[in-house]
């Protein structure tokens, strides 16, 4: 049972001092970190249309809803869940916002690595660290929401040159019994100096009912190392997914993201990204296939404050029926910042006549020796395609199918980890599966 | 086993068949030759069942076990999975469809059609290397994009390359010959010939004479403005290599 079984909020007026337990445990930093959530969203609000961050994503729905916390933690689908899981990687399985010990295995760790429950984390320096890179100041109302109702979370910590060879996979199962539930998934990925790291962070859904995930990554890479990230949303049918993640580059490090989203009726993926100092190299690559009402918004930012460093963005989007994408790329390349060399490209396919797409380049360029371009195109399917391979005895609806998959598959065969690469390539099926 | 009645064909409200009638039987080769423009692409196109071309008039009757259907009514997939398969002229480059697994989605639709048992990506993978050796041709093809940087050679290779693999009862080439080399041309036929069969048939359309050297037709029509102005035996075609079209 957890402290706040029974207790709900509504996001359109002030929160208040929740009372999570007053178990002597909790430690003094979470405290804090809750109070200036609070205090930031309280300050912020959920924002409007108005707002030119949330132009085409209308949250506002969210405001009047009654959200309750969890209620129960076990978790039904349990074949679901295995069926997804590979027993060779690391997996820190979270249900409802709480941490599992029945699915993670986080035994036998190799030499450097060390996963921690918030919860039971006393000062750590490199947590401190981390929790204090993206001050609640920083403009971001869900994030200070999260951090305003955080219970539990995960702390991931790689040590100076650790080279961490087995896939660290972070799911986040949504499962709630009770409609309108909202779960504030939080994770902290701390990234040695030289170290190297491959992480998957998935968020899933076995629930029939709407629910309202609020999820926050915090990740810090420091100087010369390698990193891996990918981040998997298959939430539930009648999810809505708003997820920030943040990441601070150091010097000569090496990052790779992927996000895919296929679930959800509404998502909004704020990926931001800071390079601090120079002669980093940043790849963001991003998927989406989405259908019926389906909404999905990936806002990314990557901020060049020092000189020397690349960011390389392909988003890829497949729309069906009346879905709606929205992707705002904005690339910030400070005064000091010289050399810079930033690429953007978003593409779109839309299958369906009643679909939406609003893309979105947005260049704020200080220094005067860079390169920077950017574009975005949607097409539809080829009806030449599609007759040949109709003309090879492939009916209509699987020539739709295989020429869908075959727009996307240059960015999955980007995917440097061929685990991941498996994982996310088996959600994707399933997505594209039902494109007809 | 094909029976083309007064066919009448436009696009985009241009006709351009107009009156065409053709009788294909079980084991033989039709070599329709024609001008530019006189609608020998268009022939190819409506029987394989593009959507763009519209028939205004006529019937398309294929035979299958004993029984005359109407290709007319039918969808491309349903007609290709009866066996008619239509060779690109300008066969489609498809970006991020890797060769192999094309061919092996477009095999195991047929082979559910006719209740047979699909085959794993193993089995045809062996199956499909010996199609490969048939042509002359290199196994990194089956593992690149169809037909994407593919050479103009490598392109009608690979259109009888899908022939072999789907083994049709009746084949439409459409000008497959056009733009090869001797050597590549001698490859191809060879391919052809050796699909030949006494209970399949061939329609081969060309703008040459040249590749019924190396594949004997038994029938040549010349089709001009949309209607076969003459039929013969092989020899209609050195007349026509002789003399142009313009005597007809």
């Amino acid at each position: 049972m957890s402290a706040t079984n029974g207790k709900s909020i509504t996001l359109s007026s002030k929160l208040q001092d929740i009372d999570f337990g007053t178990k002597a445990s909790v430690p003094g930093w979470l405290r804090q970190l809750r109070c200036e959530g609070r205090e930031r969203f309280n300050q912020m609000g959920i924002p409007s249309v108005k707002d030119e961050e949330w132009k085409y994503t209308n949250v506002t729905p969210l405001a009047e809803r009654q959200f309750h916390f969890p209620m129960e933690f076990a978790l039904k689908e349990k074949a679901l869940l295995k069926h997804y899981l590979n027993p060779q990687e690391t997996n820190i399985v979270l249900v409802n916002g709480v941490y599992s010990e029945e699915f993670s295995n986080v035994k036998n760790l190799v030499k450097g690595l060390t996963v921690t429950n918030l919860t039971v984390q006393a000062d750590n320096a490199q947590l401190k660290k981390l929790i204090n890179l993206f001050p609640s100041t920083y403009p971001d109302v869900f994030a200070a929401l999260n951090n305003a109702l955080l219970q539990e979370g995960i702390f991931i910590q790689i040590d100076d040159a650790t080279v961490v060879q087995k896939v660290i996979h972070v799911v986040h199962v949504a499962n709630p019994t009770n409609h309108d539930t909202i779960i504030v998934p939080r994770t902290l990925i701390s990234i040695g100096k030289s170290a190297q790291v491959d992480i998957l962070e998935s968020h899933v859904g076995f629930s029939s009912g709407a629910y309202f995930a609020n999820a926050l990554t915090d990740i810090l890479i420091k100087e010369n190392a390698a990193a891996h990230y990918c981040k998997a949303q298959a939430e539930s049918k009648g999810a809505y997914h708003i997820g920030s993640t943040r990441i601070w580059q150091k010097r000569d490090s090496n990052l790779e993201t992927f996000s895919l989203t296929v679930g959800g009726t509404l998502t909004r993926n704020n990926l931001n990204i800071i390079l601090e100092e120079p002669g980093t190299t940043t790849f963001l690559h991003g998927l989406y296939t989405m259908k019926e009402e389906q909404h999905v918004d990936n806002h990314t930012c990557v901020e060049h404050r020092a000189p020397n460093c690349t960011s390389n963005q392909l988003y890829k989007g497949i729309l069906d029926q009346h879905s709606r994408a929205v992707f705002n790329g904005k690339i910030i390349v400070s005064r000091e910042a010289q050399q810079t060399n930033s690429y953007q490209l978003n593409k779109n396919l839309m299958l369906g006549s009643d679909c939406r797409i609003d893309t979105k380049p947005q260049l704020e360029i200080f220094a005067d020796d860079v390169k920077c371009t950017h574009g975005a195109t949607i097409g539809q399917l080829n009806e030449d395609e599609i007759f040949y391979l109709k003309s090879r005895n492939i009916p209509q609806d699987l020539a739709v199918r295989i020429l869908a998959r075959g727009f996307v598959d240059d960015i999955l065969n980007r995917l440097p980890n061929q685990s991941i690469c498996e994982k996310l390539n088996q959600l994707l099926s399933s997505a594209i599966d039902v494109l007809k | 086993m094909l029976e083309i009645k007064d066919l009448h064909v436009q696009v985009n409200g241009v006709p351009i068949l107009n009156g065409l009638h053709l009788t294909v039987n079980p084991g033989e080769v039709h070599a329709i030759m024609g001008p530019n423009g006189s609608g020998k692409s268009t022939l190819a196109k409506v029987i394989a069942g593009h959507p763009e071309y519209e028939v205004t008039k006529g019937t398309i009757e294929y035979e299958v076990n004993f029984k005359k259907i109407n290709l007319l009514e039918m969808e491309p997939d349903e007609r290709a999975k009866e066996g008619v398969f239509l060779a690109f002229q300008y066969p489609v480059e498809i970006p991020g469809v890797n060769t192999a697994v094309f061919l092996r989605a477009a095999f195991n639709e047929l082979c559910r059609h006719q209740g047979a048992e699909e085959m794993d990506p193993i089995e045809f993978d062996e199956f499909l290397r010996s199609k490969l050796t048939l042509l002359n041709m290199e196994e990194k093809v089956i593992n690149r994009p169809v037909n994407v940087d593919f050479s103009g050679g490598e392109k009608k290779r690979n259109e009888i390359l899908q022939m072999a693999v789907l083994n049709p009862r009746l084949a439409v080439l459409d000008e497959t010959d056009s733009g090869l080399d001797i050597d590549a041309l001698r490859i191809v036929a060879e391919g052809v010939n050796k699909l030949k069969r006494k209970d399949n048939a061939v329609i081969l359309i060309t703008h040459y004479q040249r590749i019924l050297n190396y594949i004997v037709p038994d029938f040549v029509h010349i089709l001009s403005n949309g209607r076969i102005v003459r039929s013969s035996g092989k020899e209609l075609a050195l007349e026509v290599e002789e003399r142009g079209y313009d005597w007809l």
